[in-house]
């Protein structure tokens, strides 16, 4: 098995550096942040952004390649992944932004996970009875309703609450309020920042998952092996419990594991309504702001993520379906 | 019979009648879908009475209710059925059961078989755990220990080879057989009072099935239980019944004892279905007994006889209400002891089918057709497909970006023969013995095949043009196993019909000629040729896939399960219709077909392939009266007759294990590791086998090839059976 994973790991690395290299030459030749320097006032002279540049390592006369060659030479010998336009270094700022990303989404991504299964299979097994029908309707209806939108209703909600108890309870943005006592405030101002955003991530992203968990679930209640357990003497719950439940998981397992790096680098929305400066947004910033290599250090992020979640994909089928075990 | 009798009054007497001994007792079972179409009344008014140890065979055609009835007994239907009637187990109802309370009778007083083995065992658990499960279910104080130990005697019991190991095996490491196997194993893990086998052998090689056969066999003398054996084949419980109940559209239309259904039917459909099979142990000169038309739709009211579309002795009394079951005159009636059902029979004609009675003559059988080709010596005729020294090696690979070789399949390994005109060829065995890839070798014709295949003359070493491949096409034609498969949906049958004739640049008002002359060649009519393949019924799909493989008259049809896939009464009529097309038309087949009865009756020749070689070849009557290879003997033993005294007392080869994988075919001859004569030789002679491979050849002048060392050899006590 790990000698499997080492093998999977080894040819995700390749992919990553692909990926990362291609995106490096499209950022370089299709972003130009000398461009922006020209807004300033007073204007600098494009000798000065020049020189500005290539102090930052950004020297608009090379050639794309020998740009390349420099980027790559600082990530291999001091994985140094360069600066912004304004200065700033990537490394510095990257950690920060993960670190964002990852307590905004970790929650809901847990919570989508495990309560979409669950009306999944809820809703499968009472096919087309009423609950059944108001689980899915819903789950279509969430389909249909765009994130911003959805968002918003959220904070909607939470503002009137807020106005209705007469308190401020729940932040509707922001990460933490400045300056708060360490301790048990610093945990309920937390609690009260990150619960708006959660929530709505969680009740507006388990339908993907509560519509395929049904469906493959259905697909497999009437499976003959379901069947052969109702024919031992297990009733018809117990049979597609034991039975058809793990074998519908297979499928879902493989599309949770390549959901998750889209919710980690596609995030943008959520952290833009809820004011989460996450790395979902830096990518978008980094874009508009003609920033080579932020925009390259975000997509990598992105290959590693999405390597991680393969691999984990793999893992996951690995453990519930024997016909795939490694030797 | 009265008429004024309300179902209520009936349930309420049968039960009074109902044997006291009787282990399940079933009286006027009905169960009704919904469907689109309005509500299908799938079972109509299905009794029995099932006695201890007795065997109850349940015969029908697809759709005539058969599974639904044992799906009813078991409370495995869905909630949406409506069921009514009454299902007594030991005098208990079960119908109207809760789902929980059923559960402590299914899996331990009534247990079933599936029909298909590779889908009915959970794929993600272990063999053993699905065993143990259904020791749990029932005797949930049984400690750990002697749960693994019972499940080791069930799978040692039904045969499975070093069964402690194989409980910790997922059903993907076990061939289809052996699922099957463990299936039983499941089945009979709660000693069960009922055991119900829903076609448990149809998805099996004959080889195969014949071991099945016999595990279930034993299965019912450990435990002693009652069986349900459901089946469309009149060979497989001819010699396990005691009793058969012939199903068709719903209702049981003959029942009686095993010699009363087989020897004595009263019923124009039993007589029929009787008939519509052909027989592996007699050289027929025969037509087949078809039976025209199809099945009535269980959507509408069956107002009169639902036979008599089809029933040639139809009159108008058969049109005027439904005949209940009612005795055969001059037999036991029933409640006699002994005596489960009595021969009854629905048919107000069954007085007038005497005892001998001929299905041919009754049912218009048309009379065995003459070829022109008939009176010729076969080497004065021409050769129409030749195959010399044709080889087709898989290469099996292993490495993710470096693929290394680690072995080779020899899926056909040297295959010589030759198909002359007029005859059919038919090329038998299990499967993964090479037979469908030997049809691929001979449709691919390409100049780079190892071997050369020559179709009328044209070899594939020369054809490397464009123009000569199309000749070659047009003298040979395909007719595929799966009827429904082989159309496109979205074709008239004009379009099926004319494309290959259009590819051949024919004028279009030729075409339309040509297919009207084919709709009525292979009895359609041919004014449905703008109807949808859909529109049809399967025996009507294949006619038109034969239609369209005689659409460009070829010299050559190549037949892959050409009736495999159809129901035995179906079946008959395109046998007849091939039969009949080979004799009018000149043409010669290539047939390949697992059921060996089709195969005897349709051939001319015939060659037995084990593992991509030839092990027996000649003429079909030679090959299948004197089987010289211990193969054929076993293939040929393996297949069941529709004939309950021979049945009972024919002495059976069963063959051990599965067909090897082609990978560890063994030096010597291929068949050793299964072969019963091998395994009652010396070892002095066992070298030989094992490092010579014996040559195909015939041990005198017109009889069959053969390639076997010691062909009459004495055949080894353990793999042969007689059920006396």
């Amino acid at each position: 098995m790990l000698k499997y994973l080492m093998k999977r790991s080894g040819i995700y690395l390749i992919m990553i550096f692909l990926t990362t290299s291609a995106g490096y030459f499209l950022a370089v030749s299709s972003l130009k942040p000398a461009v922006l320097e020209q807004e300033k006032i007073p204007r600098p002279t494009p000798e000065q952004v020049a020189a500005s540049f290539r102090g930052l390592g950004l020297d608009p006369d090379l050639n794309p390649w020998e740009r390349y060659i420099q980027w790559l030479g600082g990530i291999v010998t001091r994985w140094d992944w360069g600066r912004s336009p304004n200065g700033a270094f990537v490394n510095a700022e990257f950690a920060d932004r993960v670190l964002v990303s990852t307590r905004l989404f970790i929650a809901s991504i847990i919570l989508t996970l495990v309560i979409g299964v669950a009306l999944g299979v809820y809703s499968a097994a009472r096919q087309y009875k009423f609950q059944d029908r108001v689980i899915t309707s819903y789950s279509y209806l969430v389909h249909i309703l765009p994130a911003p939108i959805a968002y918003f209703l959220v904070q909607l909600g939470a503002i009137g609450i807020n106005e209705a108890v007469g308190e401020r309870i729940f932040f509707v943005t922001g990460i933490s309020t400045p300056g708060i006592d360490p301790g048990w405030p610093a945990f309920v101002d937390m609690v009260a920042h990150y619960a708006v955003p959660t929530f709505a991530m969680t009740i507006f992203g388990w339908a993907g998952y509560q519509i395929a968990q049904r469906q493959y679930l259905l697909d497999n209640v009437n499976a003959d092996f379901v069947r052969t357990a109702r024919a031992k003497g297990l009733t018809r719950n117990q049979a597609i419990r034991k039975h058809a439940l793990r074998v519908s998981f297979i499928p879902v397992a493989q599309s949770i594991a390549f959901t998750i790096p889209a919710i980690f680098t596609g995030g943008f929305f959520a952290e833009a309504i809820f004011a989460w400066p996450g790395i979902g947004l830096w990518s978008i910033q980094a874009i508009s702001l003609q920033d080579v290599n932020v925009a390259t250090a975000t997509l990598a992020y992105g290959s590693v993520i999405f390597a991680i979640g393969a691999i984990l994909a793999d893992f996951a089928t690995t453990l519930v379906d024997p016909r795939v075990r490694v030797q | 019979m009265s008429t004024n009798i309300t179902p209520a009054e009936r349930l309420r007497d049968a039960g009074l009648y109902a044997p006291g001994d009787a282990v399940l007792s079933v009286r006027d079972l009905n169960v009704r879908f919904n469907s689109e179409n309005g509500v299908v009344h799938a079972v109509r008014g299905v009794d029995f009475d099932l006695m201890p140890g007795k065997t109850l065979g349940i015969v029908g055609e697809s759709g005539s209710g058969k599974s639904v009835t044992s799906m009813a007994i078991m409370g495995l239907l869905p909630e949406t059925a409506d069921i009514t009637g009454s299902v007594r187990f030991k005098g208990k109802e079960l119908l109207g059961l809760s789902d929980k309370a059923m559960c402590k009778h299914r899996g331990n007083d009534i247990a079933m078989v599936f029909q298909d083995p590779l889908s009915s065992l959970t794929p993600v658990y272990t063999v053993g755990t699905q065993i143990i499960e259904a020791l749990t279910v029932h005797n949930p104080t049984m400690s750990k220990q002697a749960k693994e130990a019972r499940a080791v005697d069930l799978l040692r019991m039904v045969g499975i080879p070093s069964p402690k190991d194989r409980l910790k095996a997922f059903p993907h490491e076990f061939s289809g057989g052996m699922r099957q196997r463990v299936m039983i194993a499941i089945a009979i893990a709660n000693d069960p009072r009922v055991l119900i086998a829903d076609e448990p052998t149809t998805a099996l090689d004959v080889t195969i099935q014949a071991q099945v056969l016999e595990v279930l066999h034993t299965a019912q003398e450990e435990t002693g239980a009652a069986v349900v054996m459901i089946t469309h084949d009149l060979g497989v419980v001819a010699g396990m019944a005691d009793d058969i109940m012939v199903m068709y559209a719903g209702k049981p239309v003959e029942t009686g004892t095993v010699e009363d259904i087989y020897y004595n039917p009263r019923m124009p459909y039993t007589l029929g279905l009787l008939g519509a099979v052909p027989r592996v142990d007699t050289a027929t000169k025969q037509s087949l007994v078809p039976i025209e038309g199809t099945p009535p739709n269980l959507a509408l009211p069956v107002t009169g006889c639902s036979f008599a579309a089809r029933c040639p002795l139809v009159s108008d009394a058969c049109l005027h209400g439904e005949p209940e079951l009612f005795p055969v005159p001059g037999v036991a009636v029933p409640g006699v002891e002994g005596q489960a059902l009595g021969h009854k029979a629905a048919c107000i004609k069954a007085n007038e089918l005497s005892n001998d009675a001929d299905a041919h003559r009754i049912f218009h059988a048309p009379p065995k057709p003459v070829s022109k080709f008939d009176g010729v010596a076969r080497v004065e005729r021409d050769k129409v497909l030749e195959l010399k020294d044709v080889r087709k090696h898989f290469p099996l690979l292993k490495g993710a970006l470096i693929k290394r070789r680690i072995g080779t399949v020899k899926a056909v390994d040297g295959l010589s023969f030759d198909i002359r005109e007029g005859e059919c060829v038919s090329i038998v065995g299990e499967s993964g013995c090479g037979k469908t890839t030997t049809l691929l070798e001979i449709m691919e014709f390409h100049p780079d095949q190892v071997g050369e295949v020559i179709i009328g003359g044209v070899s594939n070493k020369v054809a490397t043009d464009h123009k000569t491949k199309m000749a070659m096409r047009k003298e040979m034609q395909m007719v595929f196993q799966d009827p429904t498969g082989a159309l496109d949906p979205r074709f008239t049958v004009y379009e099926v019909l004319a494309e290959p004739l259009e590819n051949l640049g024919m004028p279009k008002a030729a075409i339309k000629k040509r297919i009207m002359e084919l709709m009525k060649l292979v009895g359609l009519q041919p004014d449905h040729v703008n109807r949808f393949p859909n529109q049809f019924s399967g025996g009507q799909r294949q006619r038109i896939g034969i239609a369209r493989a005689l659409a460009v008259n070829p010299k050559l049809v190549v037949l892959d399960e050409p009736v495999s896939a159809l129901d035995v009464s179906v079946q008959a009529g395109v046998i007849n219709l091939l039969d009949k097309l080979r004799a009018e038309l000149g043409l010669s087949y290539l047939m390949v077909a697992h059921d060996l009865s089709v195969v005897r009756h349709i051939s001319d020749r015939v060659a037995v392939m084990y593992l991509g070689k030839i092990v027996e070849t000649g003429d079909v009557d030679d090959v299948f009266d004197n089987p010289r290879h211990p193969y054929t003997r076993a293939l040929l033993s393996a297949i069941p007759v529709p004939d309950p005294n021979l049945e009972r007392t024919r002495e059976r080869i069963i063959l051990q294990g599965d067909l090897p994988s082609p990978l560890d075919a063994p030096k010597g001859c291929n068949f050793a590791t299964r072969c019963p004569v091998f395994a009652a030789l010396p070892a002095a002679k066992q070298e030989k086998c094992l490092t010579l491979e014996p040559p195909l050849a015939s041990e005198k002048e017109g009889a069959q090839d053969f390639a076997c060392f010691f062909p009459d050899g004495e055949l080894d006590a353990d793999m042969l059976v007689v059920h006396a």
